[in-house]
């Protein structure tokens, strides 16, 4: 758990970074702070692990004070990853990755096991990179060390700062998704820096909204999304904001909620899989000539069939049900 | 066009082959370097007193400069920098005769005065090298290498002096290929080297005693040179060396 009190930082006696900051990152939680160049949200995460002083307040990791904790122990315990990965160039894939480990002083066969299981984890063959360098590597392949870097020592707690804003879209897209598995899998709680409401909308469990050093809002994806809590938020998320709520929800979350249409036969009706998030949904109804999309599960049996006025009404429903 | 400037180089260093077999050809036929095969014990102890000179204060710069350099890029002492640099520099600018003359005139003659005065001279060549090795560390890695949990003395020697050795050896390297030819001036304060020959060839219009110690120094300075370039080759960590290599490429 990560809770921030009343969290403050002045530079220069006089220009205030973060006013008084206050929430609670609940164990096993990925939040995501979000907010323009400026806004503070790298530097909060900077205090969490002491690179950045903290002026006022405190910051509780599982409930000890990093204000008093000893920095070099503390930081050993947090898995950090940066946008530009930070491998060091001297040391090859494996010494890179075990670094923590090896200050740790685990020994050779532990760190070795680590090192296969992490690579495996991150989706890289271990015997195929360990003796390799990080300039052999891609961008994106760079990246997944980072990640098994920062994983290395099992940390409870991980700081992520903009760590796919400088992959490509495509590299971008699939890392994500892997490391929401990866989440789902080991349930670290991180604390997550982007400036992408996008990334932010796919991957976080909440949001954390800042401007000026400010939290403008601190909710679950669909909550500010369906209900921005000022004009500074609905502004930030987007006018399309109801289009990317849809993102959030399947076709099941659909089908579970309302009854789905009786199936129309017609030529121009897609097939498509009850798992497609409702976004995708809407825009093949939109791409197509008929009204209704035709909803199949895994093993490819008809469940009915779904209209826009349908997701209207799930979607009214819903922003009712988060607000 | 890479492949013009490849073939030009090619050229260049083959006309540079030639031109030193040619002269090697031309002093071994008029016996230019008699002197060494007259007096071998003489041409040892001449060439021991040249290396000495060199590698005392070579050793010295190094055990003084490279610590200086890490001292200086620390944040906290960074603000000394224009004075430690400004001092080695004091060294660098006054000519290396001058220097020599300062420091007999403190020491004396004889061969502590020329280590002395070529100590001073190396100082700067390294300490730039140093700090220009050091600084050009990534921050971004320093910073990943923080927020993990290294000590500060463990990011100086796990992260930035393997990443700054290159430039740091560079550095060490030029200052003792410099001092080998200037060694030679020693002789003028009494502390002997192979200046001595030279300046005898010099002062008789002799070619033999001139090539005879002449010669030598500068094959030591193409043998520091290369054998710098092989402890570059050796103490540089491979993932470096791999990743300049594809740089250049």
């Amino acid at each position: 758990m990560i809770h921030f009190n009343d969290v403050t930082k002045v530079y220069n006696g006089n220009v205030k970074a973060i006013e008084n900051m206050n929430f609670t990152v609940e164990d096993g939680e990925l939040v995501i702070m979000l907010g323009p160049s400026g806004c503070g949200k790298t530097t909060l995460l900077r205090m969490v692990n002491q690179l950045e002083s903290i002026t006022d307040g405190d910051i509780m990791l599982n409930g000890k004070s990093v204000r008093h904790s000893n920095k070099i122990e503390m930081r050993r315990n947090i898995g950090y990853v940066i946008q530009s990965n930070g491998l060091f160039p001297n040391m090859n894939i494996e010494d890179n990755a075990m670094i923590v480990p090896n200050l740790l002083g685990w020994d050779r066969k532990k760190m070795r096991d680590r090192f296969n299981m992490l690579m495996e984890l991150v989706g890289l063959n271990p015997d195929e990179y360990r003796k390799r360098y990080p300039h052999e590597l891609s961008g994106g392949q760079q990246q997944r060390v980072g990640v098994a870097r920062a994983l290395a020592a099992d940390p409870p707690v991980m700081l992520m700062d903009e760590p796919f804003g400088a992959l490509d879209p495509i590299i971008r897209t699939h890392l994500q998704e892997e490391f929401l598995q990866i989440q789902k899998e080991l349930k670290k709680t991180i604390l997550f820096v982007s400036h992408d409401i996008d990334e932010a909308v796919k991957m976080a469990d909440k949001i954390a909204l800042l401007k000026g050093g400010k939290m403008m809002q601190y909710a679950e994806p669909a909550r500010m999304l369906n209900k921005p809590a000022n004009s500074f938020v609905a502004e930030f998320v987007g006018q399309d904001r109801v289009l990317k709520s849809m993102s959030l929800y399947t076709v099941r979350d659909l089908a579970n909620a309302l009854t789905l249409k009786p199936v129309i036969e017609s030529p121009d009706s897609q097939n498509i899989n009850e798992n497609l998030s409702l976004r995708v949904a809407i825009s093949k109804i939109l791409n197509q000539e008929a009204d209704q999309l035709i909803v199949e599960n895994d093993n490819g049996t008809r469940k009915g069939s779904i209209t826009l006025d349908l997701i209207e009404q799930f979607l009214h429903r819903e922003i009712k049900e988060s607000v | 066009m890479d492949r013009t400037n490849k073939t030009i180089a090619l050229i260049i260093k083959l006309i540079f082959w030639a031109l030193l077999i040619a002269f090697f050809v031309w002093a071994f036929a008029n016996n230019m370097f008699s002197k060494i095969w007259e007096q071998p014990d003489t041409f040892l102890r001449l060439l021991g007193e040249h290396i000495t000179i060199v590698l005392l204060s070579g050793a010295a710069a190094v055990l003084l400069a490279v610590p200086l350099g890490i001292f200086v890029t620390r944040p906290k002492f960074r603000k000394s920098e224009w004075l430690i640099v400004g001092i080695a520099n004091l060294g660098q600018t006054i000519p290396s005769l001058a220097v020599l003359a300062l420091a007999m005139g403190f020491l004396g003659i004889g061969i502590s005065a020329a280590v002395v005065a070529l100590f001073v001279y190396s100082l700067l060549p390294i300490l730039q090298n140093t700090i220009a090795g050091l600084d050009s560390v990534d921050d971004n890695m320093k910073d990943a290498a923080k927020g993990m949990g290294l000590t500060n003395t463990q990011i100086l020697w796990k992260i930035e002096l393997p990443n700054a050795l290159t430039s740091i050896i560079a550095g060490v390297r030029t200052a003792l290929v410099i001092n080998i030819g200037t060694a030679a001036l020693a002789y003028l304060i009494g502390a002997g080297g192979l200046g001595v020959w030279i300046f005898t060839g010099i002062r008789l219009f002799d070619n033999a005693f001139l090539m005879s110690g002449a010669v030598p120094v500068t094959l030591l300075a193409i043998l520091i040179d290369y054998l710098f370039k092989w402890l570059q080759f050796a103490l540089v960590p491979k993932g470096l060396r791999l990743a300049r290599k594809a740089q250049n490429s």
